[in-house]
């Protein structure tokens, strides 16, 4: 890979906010995931060996992938479930941008809008069966940003380990 | 009873379960393991049905034991530290 395509690679995805694509945008999200493994191991240690891209089965053995498929996969949830009410009426945008210490997703949308700040932390040891989406989103991810639109723009940053973290933490700017 | 399952549990794919959990239910199953070795991704709607499925055999006195997560499945779990009451 070079250089160029390693640092400053773009992934752009567009599909309709509908559950039924949901997969596919996961599929994406997954190699996106692969790629900034591979510039993690460019300077050293082995990469771990992934099944090939093309099999059926969904790897999510490696941490990085496992927690950023989580955090995308909720965010798109919500924006299906919520933001155009299960009615697949809109579409979802997903621009996967591969730098090299993290990857950063923008998912956009012309849903409805709201205010993740409000949204309250799951009371884990009741056993909640709902309202955990956002809680497993913000906790995937080394930050999460919310700018209500239209259109509504997540922006999901995670950094490989090694690199310099920022403290963990969700905002709506109003 | 034991119940297997494998590939995504999620938004999408839990529903198509709350009639087997309903099912589970109405016979007031006492003893339920969920095997989930080929889970690869769930979501917290996937979380939401077995944890509806844990709290309905529970409150007819049932038992339900959630094995054999790994990779994704287990780090959402111990995400919402469930996986002290599932024995993960």
């Amino acid at each position: 890979m070079s250089k160029r395509a390693g640092n400053q690679g773009v992934i752009r995805l567009t599909c309709p906010a509908d559950l039924r694509y949901r997969d596919v945008a996961v599929r994406a999200v997954a190699e996106a995931c692969r790629l900034v493994s591979r510039s993690r191991y460019a300077h050293g240690s082995q990469p771990r060996v992934h099944s090939a891209s093309t099999t059926q089965t969904l790897d999510l053995s490696d941490r990085f992938a496992a927690e950023v498929v989580s955090a995308v996969s909720e965010i798109f949830n919500n924006i299906a479930i919520h933001g155009y009410n299960g009615e697949g009426s809109g579409d979802v945008t997903l621009e996967m941008r591969i730098r090299g210490d993290r990857l950063v997703i923008v998912i956009s949308d012309e849903g409805s809008s709201f205010d993740p700040s409000q949204v309250p932390l799951p009371e884990l040891d009741a056993l909640p069966e709902g309202g955990m989406g956002i809680h497993i989103a913000r906790a995937c991810m080394d930050e999460l940003d919310y700018t209500p639109g239209p259109p509504n723009i997540w922006t999901l940053t995670k950094y490989t380990a090694g690199s310099v973290r920022r403290p963990r933490r969700v905002s709506s700017p109003t | 009873m034991s119940l297997r399952l494998s590939g995504s549990l999620d938004a999408m794919t839990a529903p198509e379960l709350l009639p087997t959990i309903d099912r589970l239910v109405e016979e007031k199953r006492t003893r339920v393991s969920v095997h989930l070795e080929g889970l690869d991704l769930i979501d917290s709607s996937g979380v939401a049905a077995i944890v509806a499925l844990y709290k309905r055999t529970r409150s007819n006195g049932g038992r339900v034991t959630v094995t054999g997560a790994r990779d994704q499945p287990l780090a959402i779990f111990k995400l919402l530290r469930m996986d002290r009451v599932f024995a993960l």
